[in-house]
């Protein structure tokens, strides 16, 4: 099946990542959110588009091209003349599994889904839907137009002629597709946060400031983002609901840090509260 | 014999369908927006109505079959079947070391053109489509490669090297290549004939100034020196992109801003050029600021023609004299403006302008004085025609 037309299910950055490098490479775009501030996603996007005009990556006609390649809606009516359905919803179980099952009634039959969760096992969620052979896990790593790599997997029913559409369309997105086995976390995610998790420690001990043990990390390992700021671009609350995920699967060595539970309860969030490890103003840059 | 002549970009298809005998266009057209719900065909047979339609062409294939459907249709057409099509003649845009000449189109070319994407992703891929799709539909008709880079095959070491380690050379081929080949032959050629003169014997400097743009030094048929290089990033200032460069200040804004590969790139691709010094990228915008007295699209205009001189002077002493010089393409063949500044600025050689027929446009011409010591000419250019020379002499030769 040609696949021109695609659905993205949640518009949070992982979801706005994903319809903006889908689109970049030709796509239309189907933007879903029922969520708070879903409305704003089409902002947000164009607001990266413009970082990236602002550095020359993109030019003013091709933001325009991008941008009219996505819409968004509140109707999943829409989802019976999609190609291909992207899950980039939050990693809970039932709202997940409630969604899949809703998309499966209104999708055509052959209609291939994929699953951006990185705590939740494919396998698990193909039981919710008929089409349980045609869910591919495709971890997305964000920002998803910059990263070049996702993490594919596969459930038990998965099949092949499934796999294969998803390889193709990751690759044409400018993916390279690693294939690893179903695991809570995957690679990335469980990586990235024992990093978090092990630097929030750091602070939580008083070995150095946050600026400090970020600019040591970010530096020797020649980072973009040290874990700090990858923490409060994720969202922190994101960030702990993950670990808990990751503590219940693995035991005490994801036990989450105090640090991060108290942020939490305080409402320090990260970027979308202009407060978490670092400050940002309310363009998401982080202030000095 | 009847030649087909494809030229496909990624997003569009150009093709046109030649009578071999006396060169007459039989058909022209293009497709635009391949890929899209809403492609835009528009056709016609040479004596017939201008048509054009919108309908979904979601793939080069598509496009192809078409344009064929149109050649071959009663009120539109002007053919009755396909297999009056002798050969098809494909443009490429890069044929690398491996391709001197045009070639007949088998496997083992494919196979050679596939690998070739790397050195020209943005144009190569869609010319290999163009290919596949048209064998597809045609698949009893010789295909022909007519290459960009093939003119340019005769440009000696000391010109095509760069001055970097030459196991880089040996090992990735990086070297200068020069494109827009096929156009500084027809140019060249052309003038000679103009000149009534054999091209062995002349020494002429040919400018391709189109939205990109290169200048060539062609002397006895064969080029010797191109402006454009590894990619169709250097050499002069274009429409977007920036022309020559020292690389040390891509380093310097590499560093400065913390740009990506992909942001540089386009940054000098896409932002530079006519459009990064004046914010326009098409030199009627400009000729229009210079009218109003905009200070940076006089200064876009003047660097232009500064360096295309530049280039001139550094031919002639590669060719060790000149004999004539060509425009063509967009630019080339629509700025009056621009060709009086070049001449006006190289009247030391004894340059002298008609300013009458300067002000011409649309046809060949000679626009030096008689008594000019350097003959200047404004040549449209016809790549078509060369590729269906080229084809039909391949084809000819099977």
């Amino acid at each position: 099946m040609d696949i021109r037309r695609v659905a993205v299910l949640g518009a949070g950055r992982l979801g706005r990542g994903i319809a903006e490098n889908a689109a970049s490479k030709g796509y239309d775009v189907v933007l879903f959110s029922h969520g708070a501030g879903g409305q704003d996603a089409l902002r947000k996007i164009e607001n990266s588009l413009d970082r990236k005009l602002a550095r020359w990556a993109i030019t003013e006609a091709e933001k325009r091209v991008i941008l009219s390649r996505i819409t968004f809606t509140l109707d999943l009516k829409e989802l019976s003349n999609v190609d291909l359905l992207i899950d980039a919803t939050i990693d809970h179980f039932y709202t997940k599994q409630e969604l899949l099952r809703t998309a499966d009634q209104l999708c055509q039959p052959n209609v291939v889904f994929i699953t951006t969760s990185s705590t939740l096992k494919v396998s698990d969620l193909a039981r919710s839907i008929t089409r349980s052979e045609s869910l591919v896990g495709l971890h997305f790593i964000p920002p998803v137009p910059e990263v070049p790599v996702a993490e594919l997997t596969r459930g038990h029913k998965t099949a092949d002629s499934a796999v294969a559409v998803v390889k193709n369309f990751a690759e044409r997105l400018g993916k390279e597709v690693i294939e690893i086995n179903e695991s809570v976390g995957l690679v990335n995610p469980r990586a990235l946060l024992a990093l978090i998790n092990e630097a929030a420690y750091m602070l939580d001990e008083g070995v150095g400031d946050a600026e400090a043990v970020e600019s040591i990390i970010k530096e020797s390992w020649g980072m973009s983002q040290g874990p700090f700021e990858m923490a409060d671009r994720l969202g922190l609350d994101l960030v702990l609901s993950w670990m808990e995920q990751m503590h219940k699967a693995y035991g005490d060595r994801f036990a989450p840090c105090p640090l991060l539970r108290r942020y939490v309860r305080e409402k320090r969030l990260g970027v979308k509260t202009n407060l978490g490890f670092f400050r940002y103003n309310t363009e998401a840059k982080q202030e000095d | 014999m009847k030649i087909f002549v494809l030229n496909c970009g990624s997003s569009s298809v150009k093709y046109k369908l030649y009578d071999m005998e006396g060169e007459t266009v039989l058909a022209e057209g293009r497709v635009e927006r391949v890929g899209q719900e809403n492609g835009v065909i528009t056709h016609q047979s040479t004596g017939k109505e201008k048509i054009s339609k919108t309908m979904p062409i979601l793939e080069h294939t598509v496009a192809i079959s078409e344009t064929l459907k149109l050649l071959t249709d009663k009120e539109h057409g002007c053919i009755d079947s396909l297999d009056a099509i002798d050969a098809v003649g494909h443009r490429v845009v890069h044929g690398g070391e491996s391709f001197s000449q045009a070639v007949l189109i088998n496997e083992e070319t494919k196979e050679i053109l596939d690998s070739l994407a790397e050195l020209a992703p943005l144009h190569n891929p869609a010319n290999v489509m163009g290919i596949r799709a048209a064998e597809k539909l045609m698949p009893q008709t010789p295909q022909v490669a007519v290459f960009d880079t093939a003119f340019h095959s005769t440009m000696p070491p000391h010109a095509y090297l760069y001055a970097i380690p030459f196991n880089l050379y040996q090992k990735h081929k990086v070297r200068r290549y020069g494109f827009h080949g096929t156009s500084h032959q027809y140019v060249t050629q052309r003038a000679a004939e103009m000149m009534g003169r054999d091209i062995k014997d002349l020494r002429i400097v040919s400018c391709h100034l189109g939205n990109g743009a290169s200048i060539a030094a062609v002397s006895g048929g064969q080029s010797v020196d191109t402006s454009m290089g590894f990619t169709p990033l250097e050499g002069l200032m274009m429409g977007t992109r920036s022309g020559d460069i020292d690389p040390g200040a891509i380093f310097y804004l590499m560093k400065t801003y913390d740009l990506s590969l992909h942001e540089v790139d386009s940054l000098l691709n896409k932002h530079s050029g006519l459009y990064g010094i004046a914010g326009a990228s098409d030199m009627r915008d400009i000729e229009k600021g210079i009218s109003e007295d905009d200070k940076l699209s006089k200064l876009a205009f003047d660097m232009y023609e500064y360096r295309i001189r530049k280039y001139i002077g550094a031919y002639i002493a590669a060719m060790g004299g000149i004999d004539a010089i060509v425009f063509t393409a967009g630019i080339g063949e629509n700025t009056p403006a621009l060709r009086s500044r070049i001449c006006e600025n190289l009247s030391y050689l004894g340059i002298k302008l008609d300013d009458e027929l300067n002000q011409k446009r649309g046809q060949d011409l000679e626009i030096s004085t008689s008594d000019s010591a350097v003959k200047v000419f404004v040549i449209p250019t016809n790549e078509e025609v060369m590729i269906a020379r080229d084809t039909a002499a391949i084809v000819g030769k099977k």
